[in-house]
């Protein structure tokens, strides 16, 4: 059986969330399956609760689907990252072994589901009171709950990533590497989060489109495409 | 001359953050009725906050639930004269349910916010300030009923009733605001910035639950609304009519 102090119970969750240096250090230090399971299970739980908010407003199948893929897409992008995280720390000036890493980066994405995870009650309010699919003001209310949406995922983000500093900071004592390993796996995500969110899409569902897990066209194409693209048409158009 | 024994003064609710919770011998008395719970929440603010801090608050908690529930039912009967017949029990119930779904609506939120601020405060903890400040609020508002009925009695247009109603509403929650930033400041938090957005989002869930359960004031053919509006819509619409209804009147004349 595992110590008490390798565990991690959801009554340490507000430890997280309050980023209280010397008790997540202390499980920084010593992995332990059980509490990634933990971190795991409540990023899924958090996650899975506001992708279920966001997908209601199209369709039920459509939350079902948000429910599973946003989960899926925070727990992706910390995989597909690990190793480069766990590579830039050292030669960025923290020498922390690679699960130390990952570990770090699953702690700010287990606050991140916290809080978009508490956000789904709003969210879901938010739904029940924006004009369903079917009525003229349509296209507001897709644009009402984008925003919304984009507003509590930015502020999490936000959130997260000053726990994320804060720990950085703790274990490196330095801010100024604090600062740049912070930023070098923010890219990192970001670079990485951008292509999953646009592969895995539709989240909310576009009103005139149908109800989809993937969209046909998933693997064609990639989000930095797509970006240069619309520059480009707008661009074009003005002149 | 005999002079009756007063009871300790308790500090203010400015001192909250100066004095620790506790150290007037008077917060420590414990209160047991639901009545010593009103009257405490209004007079000794700091009282209620030591013993949700210190003790198993769930009798208290239970206490102010049912104080905000029952001055709820109170002040929507006292909305509900205004139109009469059936909005007699449909404003009370629709008060009610609002505002104690708007206030779990906004629970999780509040105690991340709590947990993000630096609190220690447990979750036990952050729904009693919440029922405090709920209570607090709909006490306020029974402050208010005897104003609210004269009016209802005078008045006919809608839209001036709508807006005093909302104008009691913003007094009553701002005083229930303020004990719940006292009670957090109690607390020692890092930040107080998380607090006061949350109240900003409390605020607006409230305005559109109002919105989204009416017609409180009003009479209609449905329960709820058929068309969903948001709340800034639905008083632009209230006020346009208003200003027709005036103009037809003003012609009338």
């Amino acid at each position: 059986m595992e110590p008490r102090s390798a565990t991690l119970s959801l009554s340490e969750m507000p430890v997280l969330l309050r980023g209280e240096a010397a008790p997540i250090h202390r499980w920084i230090d010593q992995w332990s399956n059980s509490r990634a399971l933990c971190l795991v299970l409540m990023t899924i739980i958090g996650t899975a609760l506001f992708g279920a908010a966001v997908g209601s407003w199209r369709d039920a199948l459509q939350a079902g689907y948000t429910a599973l893929k946003f989960p899926l897409l925070i727990l992706l992008t910390t995989l597909g990252t690990a190793l480069l995280n766990g590579m830039l720390a050292p030669l960025l000036g923290l020498n922390i072994r690679f699960s130390q890493s990952l570990l770090a980066v699953l702690l700010s994405f287990t606050i991140f589901a916290m809080i978009v995870g508490s956000f789904s009650p709003l969210m879901f309010f938010l739904i029940w009171n924006t004009p369903p699919m079917q009525s003229a003001q349509t296209a507001t209310a897709y644009r009402s709950v984008l925003l919304v949406q984009v507003a509590i995922i930015a502020f999490a983000g936000i959130a997260a990533n000053v726990r994320l500093l804060q720990l950085l900071e703790h274990l490196s004592g330095k801010r100024s590497v604090a600062f740049k390993i912070l930023f070098a796996w923010l890219a990192a995500n970001l670079f990485l989060g951008s292509q999953l969110c646009w592969i895995m899409r539709p989240f909310i569902g576009s009103p005139g489109l149908p109800v989809q897990f993937l969209r046909p066209d998933a693997f064609r194409g990639n989000f930095y495409e797509a970006v240069f693209y619309s520059i480009t048409t707008l661009l074009s158009q003005k002149n | 001359m005999n002079e009756l024994p007063s009871a300790p003064e308790t500090p203010h609710l400015s001192q909250s953050i100066a004095v620790p919770l506790g150290s007037n011998p008077a917060e420590q008395r414990p209160i047991g009725t639901v009545v010593a719970a009103a009257e405490a929440i209004l007079r000794e603010p700091r009282r209620v906050m030591y013993h949700l801090h210190n003790s198993s608050p769930a009798r208290l908690i239970w206490a102010m639930l049912l104080i905000a529930a029952f001055c709820g039912l109170l002040y929507g009967l006292v909305a509900g004269t205004f139109s009469g017949k059936e909005q007699l029990w449909a404003a009370p119930v629709k008060i009610v349910v609002g505002l104690l779904i708007s206030g779990l609506i906004c629970l999780p939120s509040l105690y991340i916010f709590s947990c993000l601020s630096g609190s220690p405060a447990r979750l036990t903890e952050v729904l009693g300030f919440l029922a405090a400040l709920l209570a607090l609020s709909a006490v306020l508002l029974i402050g208010f009923a005897p104003v609210a009925w004269i009016f209802s009695a005078s008045t006919e247009s809608l839209t001036a009733m709508g807006a005093l109603h909302l104008g009691f509403w913003i007094i009553a929650t701002s005083f229930g605001l303020r004990f719940l930033y006292a009670a957090f400041a109690t607390l020692n938090p890092k930040s107080v910035v998380g607090i006061r957005v949350w109240a900003l989002i409390f605020v607006l869930v409230q305005l559109q639950m109002m919105t989204a359960i009416r017609p409180i004031l009003g009479r209609s053919e449905s329960f709820l609304p058929t068309q969903k509006k948001f709340f800034v819509a639905h008083w632009l619409d209230c006020l346009g009519n208003s200003v027709r209804g005036d103009a037809r009147s003003t012609a009338r004349d």
